[in-house]
This record gives structure tokens, C-alpha cells and sequence, in this order.
């Protein structure tokens, strides 16, 4: 019976480990284009990416913040990338997305250039965010080296809008 | 455990709305000393919260309750006559009853150390006293409490049993009861039992025949009665039995029905209800857009006959399910104003005066939450009745008024809101005094006090730190008490009115919305953005001239009838950029909230719609002027505006912008006419030059376009002031293309004019249908076609 459970037991671990190896090291992203580079998400904090739809303007915001919209009867705010980047601006056109991100439990939506791919990273490839980028408000989690050499920047969900920044503590 | 915790929270609601009534009930029955009816549900009601608070073990409260209902037992049997004093004792201990009651639904025991009965419990004491006798046997009865389910088996006598709570008890206990009473009957040969139906027939002789609908109860007394004076004690054993059973029947009658009747709710459940309904609206709203888009579409096909139906009674059944759970959350508003005679009389007791209330309109139902927030301000303003308005009586007979003053509080339904009056006959209110002591206490300079209209006058009473008193009571003339009023009634969205006649009497009255998720909007543009600004703080909507607007004390102001009103721009409010050409005429909303009222500048008044709040989340709500959004029929979302804090921000943008100099921006930016773009499209090349040649002249720029199509394209990447369009063109002809660039609210005032050889009456009458604003017909001269120009430019 001893070597029954041995067995069992081997059998289990060699099911467990390799996913766990994965899960460990392993980071999933989702990669885009705002301005000049490449930035990337968990793919995990991504809620859906839709194609641009019209939005409203909303007073005494800073300008990153276009307004809100109607996404299927909720109201989300949108939240443009490149303005947040201090990156030129651009006009829309048919590669624009917003995607669709869970921060604190709220739905924002974000503009973005464009797509480039669903990315699988190894963590021991992704590197913290070097001295000198700018990383104000704590947004870049780190910077990933990709197989053909490019390279993203991974963001934190979390630290892309605060709520202090956007709506003026009243009196 | 948890049906302990049922239990305490059903007595704690019961009792509280027990002692709302009592209170009412207490201050009609001092008018009304005699009214023994009256007596008895007093009675009745102090009686059940002790059965209650007992069987609970509430001893505090029940040894409380059980002195009071020793007083209110004696009056009710005739041998006491409730004074206003006496009056006072009770109410004191009903008070006391409230407090304790309240510290119970805190901390869920009745030792409130804050709470002394004693001296109550004395003084109560005292009034019972004046008879010894029956204070003897309440004494007796004190000490050996015997209770099953809340009820003293001691305290049951044939003469109370319907005023027990039996509906609390179980099978068993019920026995018990009806045993002991039976036993009691036995012994009946007691002097004390004697005693007591005599007086219960004095009781009937009073009112026997006055109740109606407690005859049966009296006329099985009646047979308790002779059976009893008969002597035959076996016979009389039966007849206690025939009543037992249909005692017990009536009872589960009673039950039954009651259980049918209402059940509670979590008001939560009501608010997701509520939330599912709202979403329902919008879908609602949208599903009529939508017809409406395929009605243009597809006219005259069968189908839309169906669409048209089923989009209809959707909505109708939207609607009324709306209305219904609206309802659900309503309450009438004498909840609230069941404290008032209370009020009222312990005010005019305290302060001399004779003041009598009288209520209209208690049945009016107003939303839960908005219930909650009213009572505070009315217990203001009626304070502030009695002691700033009602006259002292000695004053009121000088003056040939009758003493007593009267209060009227009324509520009624106007539109989609409920209005509150509360009005008094008393001394009124003087617009001149009023404004000299705003000047004095640096409230309004004295040339703001000239510019003043009465009404205006009577709202400084609203400003913080002003109090007319000249003398600070403790009733009122704090100088916080009107501005109290005046935050709660804006937290809730509503309007002050207030009416004066020096010596005649003051009336206020607050306009306040049914309910406040689903409200009823007007739609305006200011500039190319849609608000929705809550209709019920709309007053009206005018249109004026820029002449109507004057500049006192370099602020701009309107002049309407009588009154003169801030004015402000709402895209300087908000800092929309201005892209829209001033018209002749100004389309203003006149806001109103509170005691306040200003006139909003807008660009378009789009229509009455009905909204539903949502909250812009947590990243964005709490927006200066914004209270959330909703989404309309075409799926877009439409911010809502937040009176309240929008008037803030209008007071600062007021202070600051002039509205002439506001109006003048979109002009001031070009001056010279090189500032100044014109499009010419054309598909002649040969035209096109000869306009060329003629607006070079004047110094303006040009673009040009070879037809409709391309026309529309650069209209839109440029900043253009003005085209001279041809009508027939490739692609798209120049009435097509006006009518296109119509649509565009941004383009409604662009100057469009036709340049063609088509002189036709026919034409040109088409022409102003699809919008062109000149038409000139080929060929002209230059001059001619600059001065077109300029003057549509302005230059």
C-alpha cells in the first residue's frame, strides 16, 4: 500500500509543479502603443478593449481626463494615455482602443494608439523600472525585455489615476 | 436568540409609533378633557407598552409606564380631571418614555443612566395620591407582579381585558390569562371586585351608547355585569367561558387580518428595486429613440403599426411599475407632523401665548429619505412662528385680534413636488427693518438694500448670523436657526418662498421634489455641451435681449419684473470654450434653491426629459457643479447639474466675469479681417477665382472646395466664419450641403450664401428652406459680393 501512495504522490507533484513553475515565473501582458513606445498590463487587470466610442466632456478635470461614457448603462471615466504621458496628441483613428481597466474596484477606461500583442514573459526578464525614467506617481512597475528584443514598459493598474489629482478637495 | 432580537426590534417600532400617537392623542385630550374615548386609547397605549416593556424585562420602563397608566386609570374612571399641570406630569413621563425607548434601540437594555423616572415616578405619584384608596391598591399590586407573556396576571380584571395585548401570547399563555380571570371571577365576593364593576358600569352609562364599534365589547360586559349582580355564581362561570372562546376567536381573527395587511421591508431592497427600475427608464427612453429613428426610416411600413404598439405599452407599464415602487418608499407626512401639537402647545405654555395649530393635508406622501430630512426645519420655522410671530395675547387683543394665534401647517401636491406652508396670523414681518439690520450686521451694503424688492428683503432672514429677535430666548433667535433651514431644504433640492404683511402674518413655504432618483429634467446647451438641470429648481426660462442686462456695482444682473436677479454665463461657470457666435436673443434659466435664485445663461434650451441619476464613480464624483449623469435615448451621457453647489460656483464666477464682457469673447478674438476665414466652393474653377480675386480684397482668408462632399470635410478640420457656395456641384449639390452643415449645432449660425445662376423664385425659397442665409444670383459685381461679405462677418 506504502508504494500505492508513493506512487500517487509522485504523480501529484509532477501535475503540480510545472504550473506552478509557470504561475511563478511566467508574467502574461497585454502589450500597446501610446506615443513612441511600447507599454504593457497584466493581462488579469484588462476587464474588455473596445473600439472608440463618443464620450462627454466633464469640468474642472485635468486635461488627461477626456470625460465619460456609456458603456453598457454604466459611466466610466476615460482617461487619456498620451496627455498622462505628456506625449504629443493625436487624432483618433482606426487603431485607437479603450481598454477597459478595473482600478480599485472602479471601471476607467483608457485611450490607447494601438494594440500590438497578448505577451508572455518570463519574470526573471522583467527588470525594475532603471534610475533614470521618470517614474513619477509610482505608475511603471518595471521594464521587460521581450525574445526579439524589444523592449515595455510594464505599468501598475493601480497608481495610473489617483482620485486627489482629478477631483480639487472641496472647501 | 435571534427571535429575542426579532421580538425587541417589532415592540421597539410598535412602541415607538405607540408614543407619536399618545402624544398627538395627549395635547387633543387637554382641549378635550372629557373625551373619554380618548381617555381609553391613551390608557390602552401605556397599558400595552408595559404589558410589553414587562415581558421584556424592561423594569425601568414598566415601573415608569405603570404609574403613568395609575394617573391616566383614574382620569379615565372619572375620579381626576386632567389640568394642564397634571398635563405636564404626563407628557414629562412620555418624554421620559421616549428617552428610555431610545436608549433600548441604542443598547439594547433600559438602564439609560441618563434617564431619571424618579422624580416623575413622585410626581405621578403625588396626582394618584389625591385618593388614597385606589393608591393603596396599585401599591398592593406593585409588589407581587405575576406576568405571563408581558402580562400581569394581577392587573387582569373582566374591565381591561380589551386592552390587553394578547395577540403576543402563546396557546398557553392565553390559558393562563383566561384561568387567572376566570379564578378572579370565583372570588368575586371581594369588596375590591365589586368596586370595580361598578365603575366599568359607570364607564358604559358615560359612553356606552356613544361607541359604536365597541358595542360588542360592551355588550359582553353588560352580561358579565348582571350575572354578576345577579349572584348565581355557576351560571356566570359559563358565561365566562362563552366570551373566552370568542375572545380567543376574535384573536386569531385579529391576527390573521393584521398579518395580511403589511409586511416589512428593508428599505435596502426597495433601493435595488428602485436602481433596476431606473435602468429600466433608460432602457425605456432609448427603445423610444430608436423608434422614432426607424419611424423616419421606414414610413408608411405595417410593421412599425406593432413597433408602435409594443414601444408604447412598454413604456406605459415602465411608468406605472416606476410609480408603484415609488410609492412603496413613500410616507404620509403627518409622520412628521404628528410632533407638532405637541410642540406647539409645550412652546406656547413655556412662552405665554396662546397658539392654536391647525394641520391640513397630513396624508400627503413624500419619499422616505426626504421625510428624514424635513422635520428638523419645520421644527425651526414653527419655533420661529410661535415666538417671532405670535404676538403675546395682551398685544393680540390691543391689536384687535382674537388671543389666540393660529398656526396653519399644510401640505399639497404641486406638479412633481410636494409643498409645505406654514403660516401664521401673527405680527409679520417689516422688509424696512429687516434690511437695516442686514446693514448693521454687515450682511448687505446700503446700496444693496436700495436695490431690494420685499421679497428679496424677507430672504435675508435666511442669511447666516442674522436674528430679528431682540431678545435671545431659548425657543429661538440663536441666528442659526433660518440658515439650519435653508441648507437642509437646498440638501434636498427644494425652494423657500416667503410672503410678509407687517401685522398680518408671515407665510413660508417650501417646495420640495416627491423623490430624488428619478427626476424630471430640462435640458439645456451651454455651447456644444447638454446639461440636465433638475426641473424642480428651475423657476422658469426666459429669453432676452442683451439690453436687459444691467452691471450694478460691476456684477451683471437681470431685470425681471420686479425682481433683479444675478446673471452668469453657464460656459464661464463651467469654462467651456466658447465656439458659438452670440444670437440676438439669450436663452436664461432661473434657478432657485433655497431662499436663492439667479439667471443661468445657456446657448439652447433642448426639452423636458425624465432622467435617472448615476453616479460618476469614485474617480470622478463630488465634481464642483456636477451631481452625476445619465445616459439618454441615443446612449450618450448627459451630465447633471448639482443646483446647489452650481450656485456656488456661479456666485464666484459672478463676482469675478461680467456677462457683456463673457459674451463678447467668441467676437473680441478676431478683429482684423485677416483673423477671419471664407470658403468658396465651387465646382467651376473659373467662379472660384473671381470670388478669390474679390475677398483677397478684403483681406480675409480663403479655402476652397470643388464640391459638397469636400466642402464638409474641410468645414470640419478648419475654422471657417463663412462659405459662398454654389448649387450645383458633383457629388453633393449646395442645398444638400447646408442642409448637412444645419445639423451641426456648431454650424447653426455660420453664415451660408448662394452664389448661382438660379434666380428662380422656386430657388431661392428652397434655398432658405435648407438654411442659406443670403442668396446671390450670378453674375454680380465685385463690390456687391464684399459687402455680402462684411456684413455677414460683421467687419
Amino acid at each position: 500500500m506504502g508504494g500505492l501512495n508513493d506512487i500517487i504522490k509522485k504523480q501529484q507533484e509532477a501535475l503540480n509543479k510545472p504550473e506552478e513553475d509557470k504561475i511563478e515565473e511566467v508574467e502574461q501582458l497585454v502589450g500597446f502603443i501610446v506615443g513612441e513606445e511600447e507599454f504593457a498590463v497584466p493581462i488579469l487587470s484588462i476587464q474588455e478593449i473596445i473600439k472608440p466610442i463618443e464620450w462627454t466632456r466633464v469640468p474642472f478635470v485635468p486635461d488627461y481626463v477626456l470625460g465619460v461614457f456609456n458603456l453598457r448603462g454604466n459611466v466610466l471615466p476615460l482617461i487619456d494615455l498620451r496627455k498622462k504621458f505628456h506625449a504629443p496628441s493625436a487624432e483618433i483613428d482606426e487603431n485607437t482602443r479603450f481598454i477597459v481597466m478595473k482600478i480599485k474596484g472602479e471601471d476607467v477606461a483608457f485611450v490607447i494608439d494601438k494594440l500590438t500583442s497578448a505577451i508572455r514573459i518570463p519574470k526573471k526578464n522583467i527588470l525594475p523600472p532603471p534610475e533614470t525614467y521618470s517614474n513619477e506617481d509610482d505608475i511603471i512597475a518595471g521594464v521587460g525585455r521581450l525574445d526579439d528584443g524589444r523592449i515595455i514598459t510594464i505599468l501598475k493598474v493601480d497608481n495610473l489615476i489617483k482620485r486627489e489629482e482629478i477631483v480639487p478637495e472641496r472647501d | 436568540m435571534d427571535d429575542l432580537q426579532e421580538l425587541l426590534e417589532d415592540f421597539l417600532v410598535e412602541a415607538f409609533e405607540m408614543i407619536e400617537e399618545m402624544d398627538q392623542d395627549l395635547v387633543e385630550l387637554e382641549n378635550n378633557p372629557d373625551d373619554l374615548e380618548l381617555l381609553n386609547k391613551i390608557f390602552r397605549v401605556a397599558h400595552t407598552i408595559k404589558g410589553s416593556g414587562s415581558f421584556l424585562n424592561f423594569d425601568k420602563l414598566t415601573h415608569l409606564t405603570h404609574h403613568m397608566e395609575a394617573v391616566l386609570d383614574k382620569a379615565r374612571k372619572g375620579e381626576l380631571k386632567i389640568t394642564p399641570e397634571i398635563m405636564d406630569v404626563i407628557l414629562e413621563s412620555v418624554d421620559a418614555m421616549k428617552a428610555i425607548l431610545e436608549y433600548i434601540r441604542d443598547h439594547g437594555d433600559d438602564s439609560s443612566p441618563d434617564v431619571d423616572i424618579e422624580p416623575i415616578v413622585k410626581k405621578l405619584d403625588a396626582i394618584v395620591n389625591g385618593n388614597q384608596q385606589s393608591q393603596t391598591q396599585k401599591e398592593e399590586k406593585k409588589e407581587a407582579p405575576k406576568t405571563v407573556g408581558g402580562i400581569n396576571l394581577d392587573e387582569i380584571n373582566p374591565d381591561n381585558l380589551d386592552e390587553l395585548d394578547l395577540s403576543s401570547l402563546s396557546p398557553e399563555e392565553l390559558d393562563q390569562v383566561l384561568e387567572k380571570l376566570v379564578e378572579d371571577m370565583n372570588t368575586s365576593p371581594e369588596e375590591e371586585g365589586i368596586e370595580e364593576v361598578e365603575i366599568v358600569e359607570e364607564n358604559k352609562e358615560d359612553t356606552g351608547e356613544k361607541k359604536e364599534e365597541n358595542k360588542e365589547d360592551k355588550k359582553e360586559e353588560n352580561k358579565e355585569i348582571e350575572k354578576k349582580e345577579s349572584e348565581t355564581l355557576p351560571s356566570k362561570k359559563t358565561s365566562t367561558e362563552v366570551t373566552k372562546e370568542e375572545q380567543k376567536k376574535d384573536l386569531q381573527k385579529k391576527i390573521i387580518s393584521t398579518k395580511e395587511q403589511t409586511i416589512r421591508v428593508d428599505v435596502k431592497r426597495l433601493d435595488q428595486l428602485m436602481n433596476l427600475i431606473g435602468e429600466l427608464v433608460l432602457a425605456k427612453n432609448r427603445l423610444i429613440k430608436i423608434y422614432n429613428d426607424v419611424e423616419e426610416r421606414y414610413e408608411g411600413e405595417k410593421f412599425l403599426e406593432e413597433l408602435n404598439q409594443v414601444v408604447s405599452s412598454i413604456s406605459i407599464v415602465t411608468t406605472d411599475l416606476q410609480i408603484a415602487v415609488m410609492k412603496t418608499r413613500m410616507l404620509p407626512i403627518g409622520k412628521v407632523f404628528n410632533k407638532f401639537p405637541r410642540l406647539v402647545r409645550d412652546l406656547s405654555r413655556e412662552l405665554g401665548k396662546k397658539v392654536r395649530l391647525i394641520i391640513e393635508g397630513e396624508d400627503t406622501e413624500l419619499d422616505k429619505s426626504i421625510i428624514e430630512e424635513i422635520g428638523d426645519p419645520l421644527v425651526h420655522m414653527i419655533r420661529n412662528a410661535i415666538d417671532h410671530g405670535i404676538e403675546p395675547p395682551e398685544e393680540r387683543r390691543k391689536l384687535g385680534k382674537p388671543e389666540e394665534g393660529t398656526i396653519w401647517l399644510r401640505a399639497y401636491n404641486e406638479g412633481n413636488m410636494i409643498v409645505i406652508e406654514i403660516k401664521d396670523d401673527g405680527r409679520g414681518m417689516d422688509p424696512e427693518k429687516l434690511k437695516k439690520k442686514a446693514i448693521e450686521k454687515g450682511i448687505i451694503t446700503p446700496q444693496e438694500a436700495e436695490n431690494m424688492s420685499d421679497k428679496e428683503a424677507f430672504m435675508l432672514i435666511f442669511k447666516p448670523g442674522f436674528s430679528t429677535a431682540d431678545k435671545v430666548t431659548s425657543v429661538s433667535g440663536r441666528g442659526v436657526g433660518m440658515d439650519v433651514v435653508k441648507t437642509n431644504i437646498e440638501k434636498l433640492n427644494g425652494i423657500i418662498e416667503v410672503d410678509s404683511v407687517p401685522g398680518k402674518g408671515t407665510t413660508f413655504k417650501l417646495k420640495i421634489p416627491l423623490t430624488l432618483a428619478i427626476i424630471q429634467a430640462l435640458l439645456v446647451a451651454s455651447q456644444e455641451d447638454l446639461f440636465a438641470v433638475p426641473l424642480s429648481n428651475v423657476i422658469e426660462t426666459v429669453r432676452i435681449v442683451e439690453e436687459d442686462i444691467y452691471t450694478i456695482e460691476g456684477r451683471s444682473v437681470l431685470k425681471l419684473r420686479d425682481e433683479v436677479l444675478p446673471l452668469v454665463n453657464m460656459a464661464d461657470i463651467f469654462n467651456i470654450e466658447k465656439v458659438l457666435m452670440p444670437e440676438k436673443y439669450l436663452y436664461v434659466v432661473i434657478l432657485g434653491l433655497g431662499a436663492t435664485k439667479i439667471g443661468l445663461i445657456v446657448d439652447r434650451f433642448i426639452g423636458q426629459e425624465e432622467i435617472v441619476i448615476k453616479s460618476l464613480g469614485e474617480f470622478l464624483k463630488g465634481l464642483p457643479g456636477i451631481a452625476g449623469a445619465t445616459i439618454r435615448g441615443d446612449g450618450r451621457v448627459t451630465l447633471i447639474v448639482d443646483v446647489a453647489s452650481l450656485m456656488k460656483l456661479a456666485k464666484e464666477t459672478h463676482n469675478k466675469k461680467l456677462v457683456t464682457d463673457s459674451l463678447k469673447e467668441v467676437k473680441k478674438k478676431k478683429e482684423k479681417p485677416s483673423d477671419y476665414t471664407v470658403m468658396i466652393v465651387d465646382d467651376s474653377p473659373m467662379d472660384r477665382k473671381i470670388m478669390r480675386q474679390a475677398l483677397e480684397e478684403l483681406g480675409v482668408n480663403i479655402i476652397e472646395a470643388k464640391d459638397g462632399l469636400e466642402a464638409l470635410n474641410l468645414l470640419k478640420q478648419n475654422d471657417i466664419d463663412a462659405m459662398l457656395i454654389d448649387i450645383e456641384m458633383p457629388r453633393m449639390d449646395g442645398y444638400t450641403l447646408a442642409q448637412e452643415i444645419r445639423k451641426y449645432n456648431k454650424y447653426r449660425k455660420l453664415p451660408l450664401i448662394a452664389v448661382t445662376s438660379r434666380a428662380t423664385k422656386a430657388d431661392r425659397v428652397r434655398g432658405v428652406e435648407v438654411g442659406m442665409n443670403e442668396y446671390i444670383t450670378k453674375p454680380y459685381t465685385k463690390e456687391y459680393l464684399q459687402n455680402v461679405i462684411r456684413r455677414n462677418l460683421k467687419l
